[in-house]
């Protein structure tokens, strides 16, 4: 398995409130999947992509990425690991509003140390794989928001991830864009077996992926494999 | 890249990095333009002691150091010494001088006296003596004197004007002679042209008495640095019946101001830039509140919590830099500017007492560019500690939540 949660628990308190985000959740994802995580707001989808993702501590229960446990490791070590083997995509794009698309999906294998060469080679290839050749000098303020999380796509993935997480990678876009960068993550995934995990409450997204895991209140109800 | 990242967060808010330019460009400028100004002056009053008495070195007599005697000679004319002069590389020019007081007389006035005998074709290898004539000429006919110009009007003489001078010499005796007023001088010493008298060594060594012997010879080094080198191999090679000193030695308290100036300096820079930080982590504070998101992302994305520290730092590093290149341009422009000098001739009676003349040049050296760049970079490093800390503090989950 490349990634395998168990009783996964994350309760956050604060002012006296307790909130269960996640409630026992178990849950493992294979190589070359694509998996939604669907659920209505508050269900704890962020919440379990963060942890996840090593961006945030679970309250209790345990994260195996690619045989690594992830409570084991430093916040350096857990730096490394998402640096190495996570991409990012998250609803909000995130880009670097002063670098270019080019310069964005280059910073990513700067912090990896790709010598600068080969860094200019691997983005302007993987800006013509999800088709922004054109738009490669534009910064983020200079392109529509589907160009954007294209580029966030595009920046994901440039350094070969083994687990591309997508926090509501669609939330912000129309339909048509919806269904375009959707096409475009489902042919990463069939042509170079990327893995991808998806945060949504779209239903185009759940239609497209080919497993949806349903959360609510912070815990697994379903769990649809399609054929 | 992180450079690059560094730089262009600098002009998200052009105008905020602007203000902060511009604070420490003016601050710097400000300080650099007064520092120019105070060195000048005390480059004046060191160049006029230089330039009027010191020399870069002087030898004299053992025990000279204790109070100058006439008594205290350097005899066969100082042979021993010129000779060492004439090989030494350092050495760029020499003369020797006998000095001795006396009582001078006008018809309407009469004044004690410091007699300095010169050699007149010497002399304005060292110092600036001749050029400081301003009227007469320089001893251009026998038993002709030069006067301070402030002592010419104290004796209420002009040039051709008969003086009688009266002294004792090195058997005790009373002596003296009657001499032309040949030329007048004004250096930046009010002090020394209010009380000296300028005449022939040869004259001088015959008034009182001398022979052949000397009271100093008077050195001038090829470069600064050669004036420590230069005097040490002196003291080395006449031992103990000669004393070689060098004008800081002749004049601790001129060399004293000189240093106290340099400490003064990294006082005024680290009070100026110290009160800077605080704006400057005031706008990186900002700054960083308001890419909380980003930052968030970046660490998300695995950059190390160290390079998000670079980061802060880098930008601290821009922004000071910048202002201190504007700063450096701004004081450079106001000092060329002043290039011919500041007219000070309203305060010359008291400068000249100073040894400062009635023209202040701006002068600025290497250092004073080395300290601020030194003090401001500090100072830099201080400001974007505490919004370095607040960057790395960012868990990317909560930050990633903020809008």
């Amino acid at each position: 398995m490349l990634l395998e949660a168990q009783a996964l628990k994350k309760i956050y308190a604060t002012r006296g409130v307790v909130v269960h985000a996640l409630d026992g959740v178990d849950l493992t994802i294979g190589e070359g999947e694509f998996t939604a995580l669907a659920g209505p707001s508050g269900s704890g989808k962020t919440t379990l992509l963060n942890v996840l993702g090593a961006l945030d501590t679970p309250t209790s229960g345990s994260v195996d990425l690619d045989g690594q446990r992830l409570a084991e490791l430093s916040s350096t070590e857990l730096a490394e690991l998402r640096l190495r083997k996570i991409g990012f995509v998250f609803q909000a794009y995130n880009l670097i509003p002063v670098f270019s698309a080019r310069e964005n999906v280059e910073f990513v294998m700067e912090l990896q140390g790709v010598p600068a060469a080969a860094r200019r080679e691997r983005a302007a290839a993987v800006l013509a794989e999800v088709g922004l050749s054109e738009l490669k000098d534009k910064r983020p303020l200079e392109m529509s928001g589907g160009q954007q999380q294209r580029v966030a796509v595009a920046r994901a993935i440039v350094s070969h991830p083994r687990l591309v997480l997508a926090d509501e990678p669609t939330a912000n876009l129309d339909s048509d864009t919806a269904q375009k960068l959707l096409d475009l993550m489902l042919e990463l995934n069939r042509e170079r077996g990327v893995t991808f995990l998806f945060s949504t409450h779209d239903p185009l997204v759940m239609r497209s992926a080919r497993r949806v895991v349903r959360l609510t209140d912070g815990r697994v109800n379903a769990d649809q494999r399609k054929e | 890249m992180l450079l690059r990242l560094a730089w262009r967060n600098l002009w998200r808010n052009p105008r905020r990095t602007g203000i902060v330019v511009t604070a420490v460009a003016v601050g710097l400028a400000g300080c650099l333009v007064s520092m120019a100004l105070n060195y000048g002056m005390v480059a004046q009053m060191v160049a006029t002691a230089i330039g009027t008495e010191l020399g870069h070195l002087q030898i004299h007599a053992r025990g000279w150091e204790r109070g100058p005697k006439l008594a205290l000679l350097l005899g066969d004319g100082a042979r021993e010494e010129l000779k060492l002069l004439e090989q030494a590389p350092r050495a760029k020019a020499f003369t020797t001088r006998v000095r001795g007081d006396g009582l001078v007389n006008s018809p309407r006035a009469s004044l004690g006296v410091r007699v300095i005998g010169v050699d007149p074709v010497n002399e304005p290898r060292v110092s600036r003596l001749r050029r400081s004539l301003v009227g007469g000429a320089w001893f251009e006919r026998r038993r002709r004197v030069v006067l301070g110009a402030a002592l010419a009007r104290r004796l209420h003489v002009r040039i051709g004007d008969k003086i009688a001078l009266s002294l004792q010499d090195l058997g005790g005796d009373l002596t003296g002679g009657g001499y032309r007023v040949g030329g007048l001088f004004h250096t930046a010493s009010s002090t020394f042209d209010r009380a000296t008298l300028l005449m022939r060594r040869g004259d001088a060594q015959a008034l009182f008495g001398l022979g052949d012997a000397v009271s100093e010879v008077v050195v001038i080094a090829r470069g600064q640095s050669d004036i420590e080198p230069l005097r040490v191999a002196l003291a080395t090679a006449l031992g103990p019946h000669a004393e070689v000193r060098s004008w800081r030695q002749l004049q601790p308290l001129l060399a004293y101001m000189v240093e106290i100036f340099d400490t003064t300096a990294w006082y005024l820079y680290a009070a100026v830039f110290t009160a800077m930080a605080f704006g400057i982590a005031n706008v990186l504070l900002m700054a960083v509140y308001e890419r909380a998101r980003e930052i968030g992302m970046l660490v998300a994305m695995g950059m190390r919590r160290r390079r998000v520290v670079a980061m802060v730092v880098l930008e601290a590093m821009l922004v000071t830099l910048l202002g201190l290149a504007t700063g450096i341009a701004i004081a450079l422009a106001a000092v060329w500017l002043m290039r011919d000098g500041i007219d000070l001739s309203a305060f010359s009676e008291g400068l000249n007492a100073w040894g400062v003349g009635a023209r202040l040049v701006p002068v600025l050296r290497g250092t004073d560019f080395a300290i601020p760049v030194v003090v401001a970079s500090l100072a830099a490093l201080l400001a974007s500690a505490w919004p370095a800390v607040r960057a790395v503090r960012a868990r990317p989950a909560e930050a990633l939540r903020r809008i």
